[in-house]
C-alpha cells in the first residue's frame, strides 16, 4: 500500500541526537508542521541540555 | 557546565533549556538511553541499540562531539574526567564534593581548560593548567596570551607550558600522579580538555559525505549528500563566512540557529544558514578574551594578504576608577582594506567590541568604515575614540 492509497500516513522524522542541534529541529519542525511524526532519539539521559 | 562545576549556578535542572516531558506535551517522542547502532538508507530505518528498527522519511544527524581523550596510560581511572555532557559535570561535580579534592590538574589550556581554572579556584583548590603549547589559548595573539597567563598567576593557577601527558597513575601524596614530558605532578583530579572530535562514525559508515574538516558535509539548507538526511549542530561543517571555507566550528549557539533552519525546512518552510563570522568569548577570572574572524596564519591559508595592528586604550573613560585597560588586535586584508579578524582582551568592554567587529566581518567591512563608525558614547562605558577607531586608524597605515 503507497502513501497516497492510505491518505493519512503521517511523514516521519527521525532525529538522532538530543542535543542543541537536535532539540532545535525537534522544536521548529513541530512548529512548522503539527502533523509531522517526530522521534528524538538520545543515547543519554538528558535532552536540549547546555555546555 | 564549568559554572554548575564552580557552583555558581547551583541546580543542574538550570542548564535543561526544555525536558523530555516538555518535548513530549507538543508530540515530540523521546527516546532516552537508547543509542543507534546503523543508518540504512536504503531502507530509510535506523536500528537501534535495543535491535528495534526505526523507519524514517526524513532523519537528522545531530550526533554532536565527544571529547578527545590522548592515548596514553591511566586515562579511565577514577578521578580523570573529561567535561562534554552534563552526566560529565555532574559526575565531576560530586567527586570534588565528596574525595577532598585538593589539587587539580587541567590537561588543556584552551578556552573549556581556562574557564574551569575559575570554577576549580572558586572551590579553593590548588589548580595546575598544562599544556603542549609554550601559552595558553592560541587562538589569541602571544600577547594576550600573556595577560590571560597573568591572570592565572594572580589567582594563584599555575601554567606549565610545553608539557605533554605521558600517563597517569596512582599517586603517592594525591590520589593521581601525571607523568609528563617534563616530569612528574600529582593531583586529586585531573580534567582532560584537549579538544573535541565530531561524531560521524554512523554518517561515514552509511555512506554520507564526511568533509575536508573531519565533520559531516552539508549544504546551506543543512542537508547532507542524502537529501533525506539533515546534519546540525557540532556533528556538521559550518561556512565560514571570511575565509570562505567549510570549516568545523563546534559551538553551541551556532547548533541552535542550524537546527532551526533544518526544522523550517523539514517542516515545509524555506531556511538557510548563512554561515558564521567564528565569534566566541570565555571568561578567565576577571578577565574577558573574544575572538572573532579569522588571524593571519589563517588569512594567509586562505589567500589573503593579512596586516595585523594590537593596540592598548581604555574600555571607559580614563578618569573614571577601576581596572579599564583593553586590548584590541585586529587583522586586515592589504589588498581590499577589508577586515578579517580581531580578538580583544580585558577586564571590560572585550566581548561587547568582538561583537560589534562580528557585525563589520559580517557585513564585509572596510577598515576605513570602520575607523569612523558611529558608537554610543558616554564615559560610564566608552571612549570618544573608542579602542575600536583607534585600532583601525593604526592599521590603515599598513595598507
Amino acid at each position: 500500500m503507497t502513501q497516497e492509497e492510505e491518505g493519512v500516513m503521517e511523514k516521519k522524522l527521525v532525529i538522532i541526537g538530543g542535543g542543541a542541534g537536535g532539540a532545535s529541529v525537534a522544536a521548529e519542525a513541530r512548529r512548522r508542521d503539527p502533523s509531522l511524526s517526530i522521534a528524538m532519539i538520545e543515547k543519554g539521559k538528558y535532552v536540549s541540555a547546555s555546555a | 557546565m564549568p559554572y554548575y562545576i564552580g557552583d555558581v549556578i547551583k541546580d543542574e535542572k538550570s542548564l535543561v533549556a526544555r525536558t523530555p516531558e516538555k518535548f513530549r506535551e507538543t508530540g515530540v517522542d523521546v527516546l532516552l538511553e537508547n543509542g543507534v547502532e546503523a543508518i540504512d538508507r536504503a531502507q530509510k530505518t535506523v536500528r537501534l541499540a535495543d535491535g528495534s528498527a526505526v523507519p524514517y522519511d526524513i532523519l537528522v544527524l545531530g550526533t554532536g562531539t565527544e571529547a578527545f581523550v590522548p592515548r596514553v596510560p591511566g586515562v579511565g581511572m577514577e578521578g580523570v574526567f573529561v567535561l562534554k555532557t552534563l552526566p560529565d559535570a555532574i559526575a565531576m561535580k560530586s567527586y570534588l564534593r565528596e574525595k577532598q579534592c585538593r589539587k587539580a590538574v587541567i590537561v588543556g589550556a584552551g578556552f573549556i581548560g581556562l574557564e574551569m581554572c575559575e570554577a576549580l579556584r572558586n572551590l579553593d583548590i590548588e589548580t595546575e593548567v598544562i599544556d603542549l603549547s609554550i601559552r595558553p589559548a592560541t587562538r589569541w595573539d602571544p600577547e594576550f596570551s600573556k595577560v590571560m597567563h597573568d591572570e592565572m598567576t594572580r589567582h594563584a593557577v599555575r601554567f606549565s607550558p610545553n608539557t605533554g601527558l605521558t600517563s597517569i597513575e596512582e599517586g603517592n601524596y594525591r590520589r593521581l600522579r601525571l607523568n609528563t614530558t617534563r616530569g612528574e605532578v600529582e593531583a586529586d583530579m585531573i580534567l582532560l580538555a584537549i579538544g573535541v572530535k565530531p561524531n560521524v562514525q554512523l554518517a561515514a559508515d552509511a555512506g554520507l559525505q564526511i568533509g575536508k574538516s573531519g565533520a559531516i558535509q552539508v549544504d546551506f539548507s543543512q542537508r547532507t549528500s542524502d537529501e533525506d538526511v539533515y546534519a546540525v549542530g557540532d556533528c556538521c561543517e559550518v561556512y565560514h563566512r571570511v575565509s570562505r571555507k567549510w570549516t568545523h566550528i563546534p559551538l553551541g549557539d551556532v547548533a541552535n540557529k542550524q537546527g532551526r533552519v533544518a526544522g523550517v525546512n523539514i517542516g515545509g518552510g524555506a531556511a538557510i544558514f548563512p554561515g558564521v563570522v567564528g565569534a566566541q568569548s570565555f571568561k578567565l577570572f576577571d578577565l574577558g578574551a573574544a575572538a572573532t574572524g579569522i588571524d593571519e596564519a589563517e588569512a594567509k591559508r586562505s589567500g589573503y594578504h593579512p596586516v595585523s595592528t594590537i593596540i592598548w586604550g581604555n574600555a571607559i573613560a580614563h578618569s573614571l576608577p577601576g581596572e579599564k585597560r583593553l586590548g584590541i588586535k585586529l587583522v586586515a586584508d592589504r589588498a581590499t582594506g577589508m577586515l578579517l579578524g580581531a580578538q580583544a582582551a580585558g577586564v571590560k568592554g572585550a566581548v561587547e567590541r568582538i561583537n560589534t567587529l562580528s557585525c563589520a566581518l559580517w557585513a564585509g567591512m572596510r577598515l576605513e568604515d570602520i575607523a569612523v563608525l558611529d558608537f554610543a558614547y558616554a564615559p560610564p562605558f566608552s571612549t570618544a575614540w573608542d579602542p575600536i577607531h583607534i585600532a583601525a586608524r593604526d592599521l590603515m597605515k599598513k595598507i
